[in-house]
């Protein structure tokens, strides 16, 4: 795992309301790359790989031209930050009241 | 999960099965029912004609039936026989009954004890209710008649071969219409089934897909490859900082006003306070830990086209070997963790510009005398470099300017051994010219250890350039009329008693031309204020000019001193001992305005205004870290600032040429002395 990618994803984490991270690969199999964070860990992160998988694609269905760059979900507890590439997503989750 | 949800789907199919199977079963059952349930509702209706009939005529005690059914079906026997006939024939009508159950014909025999008057059959019946009862004697009559054979009856048995219909007409309409309701619901029954059933089949389908979809755990050479993909390294970089400069908003955009929360007591307003137009607040510190530390700052400029960023460069770490010694970072307020570029380089970076005419293209000057170019869609290293030849610079670079227009423009460099290049942005390979800049009359080498330089505004051919020895000069870059190209040998701008670390023009805004003005900055723990001498005429004598005007407060090497790029009397200096000084010279020329202690008192190395409004400043220091400062309102510049700042000059400019006389004798006698 290569230093700088380390320092990156470990920065991200350590943000004050950074309650965790999951990479994921997409494609016809949705695999998760990385995680950290409790939220994050095990079966609750695989449902969450499900659900964020499920809702990147049904949004990508509803735009015709267009491509998703980045979806930010604002539940009232916290925020999912989503960044979408063509082959990776990064899903971000924190806490903005903090 | 996956043999959950599989040992679900078997449960499902099973409770298909069994239900497929209820269902079958419910059918014969319904099969066996619909049999039994003729002779059911046949021996209901039956009974219901015995009680009648029973009322009617009275019970007599059950006759044998073995006696009276042979002879009972037997209509129209001779009327000789006995009663007994009688009494068959009167069975006669309920002869018929009796064929399809014994049990009726027993009760039915009863009634036959009964005398009819009458033969006939048919008659039996009514006869039967308007005779009153009594009972016969019989008397035994013992005559050898002819006696007939009996005819041997065939009894049917239970089993039922006929169907409901034979049953009489009303009781056959309550049938036809129960078993109707029946086949009705039966129907509904099976469709309900088969609904279900594919129901079922569907989900079942439905588990399978999620089954196929189902997160599948990578294994561990597929992870080690995507980790080492580079565009999986590319995704992780970009996407990260989107995710951080969206982290760093801060603000919760789904704040409810409407709510008051307990913790109200603590005002969230602060009222105005007089001081707070004069203090000047730090709004962050960019500091990264790998490339910031043990490292300074050693230029700073701002982004022309996006005011959120900055660019700083940085010198060597001593510490680090395997780091490179120069790095230029590109810092974007809204991301504070980390910078948005890092570019590289083989030697110290000493100076730093932003191509104004292309907003993703940085300059760089080396300690080598190598100018670099980099560029922000590319990587860390540069894309064009000037070779290490003679050509070009031998001798670190601290001065950098871009000067010209969209279409013609340059990039001047200077290095401390008096060469000024002047370069092409695409064409690095060699300067467009070069200029060496020396001093003949200089007492010990002729060359002119430049450390700083600077444009006027507007001006592209003549610049002035600071040196080490503290004097600063004019040079031209071409030849014109009455000036040849080089340092002006004749005009000396003196006054500094050490290295001058900083030069800068005043800005050509506003009502007021005040573009001859200039500030130094020095190592003699002064700025001063000069006024360039005009090229209108050029003078062919020596001569020295003194400064304007000197300010003297600061304790420490004053390393920066930049004007304000929208008000025309404040300027901002950056001194050694951490201080960042600003000062309004339509207030107080003595004093400075507002004096802040940045960071932890190491050396601020270099200042720079934004370029927008001048709100914020960037400060560098030799701690690696680079401080924004918000000025708040004092950078907003009121009418009357430029003909204020025309009388303090004037002002200036007469106290100090009651002094001049003497400094410039000293100054002629000098320079006559060499």
């Amino acid at each position: 795992m290569p230093a700088e990618l380390e320092q990156t994803l470990s920065m991200l984490s350590a943000h004050r309301s950074v309650l965790g991270y999951i990479l994921l690969s997409r494609g016809e199999q949705v695999s998760i790359i990385r995680h950290s964070g409790v939220v994050f860990e095990g079966d609750q992160g695989k449902k969450y790989a499900a659900v964020i998988r499920r809702i990147v694609e049904s949004v990508q269905t509803g735009l015709e031209e267009d491509s998703i760059r980045f979806m930010r979900i604002r539940t009232k507890r916290h925020e999912l930050m989503i960044s979408p590439d063509q082959r990776y997503l990064l899903a971000v989750l924190h806490d903005p009241a903090i | 999960m996956a043999e959950r949800r599989r040992a679900e789907i078997e449960a499902k199919k099973a409770k298909l099965e069994a239900l497929r199977k209820a269902r079958a079963d419910r059918q014969r059952a319904e099969n066996e029912r619909r049999q039994t349930e003729v002779p059911s509702a046949s021996v209901a209706a039956r009974r219901e004609v015995d009680d009648l009939v029973n009322s009617l005529v009275g019970s007599r005690g059950l006759d044998s039936g073995g006696d009276v059914t042979p002879s009972s079906s037997m209509p129209g026997t001779p009327p000789r026989q006995s009663a007994l006939f009688y009494g068959t024939s009167a069975l006669s009508p309920s002869g018929r009954v009796s064929r399809q159950s014994d049990v009726g014909s027993d009760r039915i025999s009863m009634g036959t004890t009964m005398i009819a008057t009458a033969n006939s059959g048919t008659e039996h019946v009514i006869e039967r209710t308007l005779t009153p009862r009594f009972v016969p004697d019989l008397i035994d009559v013992e005559q050898e008649l002819f006696e007939l054979p009996q005819r041997e009856r065939v009894i049917y048995n239970k089993e039922v071969q006929t169907t409901a219909v034979e049953v009489e007409t009303a009781e056959i309409s309550i049938e036809d219409i129960r078993q109707q309701l029946q086949r009705e619901r039966e129907r509904e029954l099976e469709a309900d089934r088969t609904v279900r059933e594919k129901e079922l089949e569907e989900e079942s389908i439905q588990l399978d897909k999620e089954i196929e979809q189902e997160i599948r755990e990578l294994s561990e050479e597929e992870r080690t490859s995507i980790l080492i993909a580079p565009e999986f390294l590319d995704f992780v970089e970009q996407s990260s900082k989107i995710v951080q400069r969206a982290l760093n908003d801060g603000y919760d955009y789904i704040r409810d006003y409407t709510v008051g929360t307990e913790t109200n007591g603590q005002v969230l307003f602060h009222l105005p306070d007089d001081s707070e137009g004069k203090r000047v607040k730090r709004i962050c510190a960019f500091y990264d830990e790998r490339y910031g530390k043990n490292r300074s700052i050693t230029d700073i400029d701002w982004s022309p086209k996006y005011p959120e960023l900055s660019v700083a460069s940085y010198n060597k770490n001593p510490a680090a070997l395997n780091e490179p010694d120069g790095i230029v970072a590109v810092w974007n307020l809204h991301l504070l963790e980390r910078p948005e570029f890092v570019f590289h380089s083989q030697s110290d970076v000493l100076s730093v510009t932003c191509s104004p005419f292309h907003s993703n293209l940085v300059f760089g000057g080396t300690y080598s005398g190598q100018i670099l170019l980099w560029d922000t869609r590319s990587k860390h290293l540069p894309v064009l470099k000037t070779p290490l030849s003679a050509a070009g610079h031998t001798h670190p670079v601290y001065a950098m300017r871009m000067v010209g227009t969209q279409n013609a423009h340059n990039l001047i460099t200077s290095s401390t051994d008096g060469t000024v290049c002047s370069w092409l942005v695409d064409m690095l390979a060699q300067p467009q010219e070069t200029l060496e800049l020396i001093h003949a009359g200089h007492n010990k080498t002729g060359e002119v250890a430049i450390t700083t330089l600077d444009f006027p505004d507007n001006e592209t051919t003549t610049f002035w350039v600071g040196t080490e020895e503290g004097n600063v000069y004019q040079a031209n870059r071409y030849d014109r009329a009455g000036a040849k190209a080089g340092l002006n040998q004749h005009d000396i701008y003196k006054g500094h008693a050490g290295p001058v670390m900083g030069l800068h023009f005043h800005p050509l805004v506003g009502p007021v031309d005040f573009s001859d003005l200039f500030l130094t900055a020095s190592v003699d723990w002064t700025v001063k204020l000069w006024r360039a001498k005009s090229l209108a005429k050029p003078s062919t004598t020596a001569q020295t000019i003194p400064p304007i005007y000197s300010f003297d407060e600061a304790d420490d090497y004053v390393y920066d001193a930049k004007w304000h790029p929208a008000h025309p009397a404040v300027f901002g200096t950056a001194n050694g001992s951490g201080k960042f000084e600003l000062w309004n010279l339509n207030n107080d020329t003595e004093v400075s305005a507002v004096t802040t202690n940045v960071g932890t008192g190491r050396a601020i190395n270099k200042l720079e205004w934004d370029r927008k409004d001048g709100r914020r400043v960037a400060l560098g220091c030799s701690d690696g870290k680079l401080y924004i400062y918000d000025i708040g309102d004092i950078a907003i510049p009121r009418e009357s600032e430029w003909t204020d700042l025309q009388k303090t000059i004037a002002g200036m400019v007469s106290n100090s040429s009651q002094t001049n006389g003497v400094v410039d004798g000293d100054a002629t006698r000098i320079i006559a002395g060499r």
